[in-house]
């Protein structure tokens, strides 16, 4: 698969969460429009050579910054696109890698050297904290920017 | 104010609360919540209006004249449910606007709340597996690895629905639909290349992304005591997600 077809994966992603956060049927399409604009703008940051937690905060900023104006011309409440469409984000490689990592330390033999699991366990876990972190933050961003115009 | 004579003290109040549980219980953050509480009671004649929100409980004084009244209520968490946040919003600006009547306002909120249609459990259960795919094909799964998260996510799914309904908590659905999610996915690892990419989605549908993401959103604006008490449910979520996958992983290799 062409590598930036897979930014289009974003959608069927996006979808199946706004189903299950109840998000209106006439929202849907711009909900996974959103998210393949996330998935693609952090795909193009990181094949420019940016590192993934500066790509994933400004492809988050541009889902929250898109889904304000969104939804102020619409009058709908912004976080039901931006909650759904920021989901393909979520790192779930860098999760399941510290998962594996902390269950190979749990299965080591007693005495037994951790230092290079516990490494990989230590690194996955704290790449994966703070691209939910920058992922949540540009989500916020907006209100943060400018607090009145809250909608 | 025409208001105040429609419409009394003790009403104002209770509407106002009944506003609050529907923002805070649909997903809404503390600000959200806050607000909407305090708009509804302005746009219906108090003149000062305090509010307090907890995780568990929600409270305001509202003053209207020489009156005043406190109520305190418990504001049990429920489901997500953005379409019914989306209504209370457009129903709070239509009443500020004066474009409703406070009694018009007051059903069409009750209605929100009592029936907002939902999405069938098993249309969820289809497009949660198909979006856990499409989380395989994002980490560079090939097409059986895409397959494979899509079934064991949806078995995943449905099993968290029966379990949520049994009134189970947070961290023992986890635990139990990360465990299907993975052993399924790890079960037939073999047909496709990219296991880890499929075991890694497989358990995706469980990410608590609206705590996660109304957790910062409360501690980014100074509400410091919710949005901890949301991440630490969001954690423990995750935790449950972490316990599940590594028996699973244990038992499948």
């Amino acid at each position: 698969m062409a590598h930036w077809l897979i930014c289009l994966w974003g959608a069927p992603a996006a979808l199946g969460f706004a189903l299950l956060f109840n998000v209106p049927p006439r929202v849907l399409p711009a909900c996974c429009a959103m998210a393949v604009l996330a998935v693609g703008v952090r795909y193009a940051i990181v094949t420019a050579g940016g590192d993934l937690v500066m790509a994933t905060l400004v492809a988050a900023s541009a889902v929250g910054i898109v889904a304000q104006a969104w939804a102020r011309r619409l009058r709908h409440v912004s976080v039901i696109y931006a909650i759904s469409a920021a989901i393909p984000l979520v790192p779930g490689v860098l999760m399941y890698h510290a998962v594996q990592a902390m269950l190979r330390i749990a299965a080591l033999p007693n005495n037994a050297p951790g230092g290079a699991l516990l490494e990989e366990a230590g690194v996955n876990a704290i790449r994966a904290a703070m691209v939910v972190l920058a992922l949540t933050i540009g989500i916020a961003a907006p209100r943060l920017l400018w607090p009145h115009r809250h909608g | 104010m025409s208001t105040e004579a429609e419409i009394s003290l003790a009403q104002v109040t209770h509407l106002a609360l009944q506003i609050g549980l529907l923002a805070h219980s649909c997903g809404g953050d503390t600000a959200r919540t806050s607000a909407a509480m305090q708009r509804c009671a302005t746009a219906l004649g108090a003149h000062r209006v305090d509010t307090v929100v907890s995780s568990l409980n929600l409270g305001l004084t509202l003053e209207m004249g020489v009156q005043r009244e406190t109520a305190l209520r418990k504001a049990p968490h429920m489901g997500v449910n953005f379409r019914a946040l989306n209504a209370l919003e457009r129903a709070l600006t239509a009443l500020e606007a004066g474009r409703i009547s406070p009694a018009a306002f007051k059903s069409w909120t009750e209605q929100i709340a009592a029936d907002t249609p939902r999405y069938p459990p098993w249309l969820i259960v289809v497009f949660v597996g198909i979006a856990c795919g499409g989380f395989a094909a994002l980490f560079h799964g090939d097409l059986a690895a895409i397959a494979l998260t899509t079934v064991a996510s949806a078995i995943g799914m449905a099993t968290r629905q029966a379990l949520v309904k049994r009134g189970l908590q947070p961290l023992m659905f986890a635990t139990a639909a990360a465990f299907v999610a993975t052993l399924i996915t790890g079960a037939g690892h073999a047909l496709t290349s990219t296991p880890d990419a499929a075991l890694a989605a497989c358990v995706l549908f469980l990410i608590p992304g609206v705590p996660l993401i109304n957790g910062t959103s409360d501690l980014l604006q100074g509400n410091y005591l919710n949005g901890n008490v949301r991440l630490t449910m969001a954690i423990v979520i995750i935790v449950g997600i972490a316990i599940g996958m590594s028996l699973a992983l244990r038992m499948v290799g």
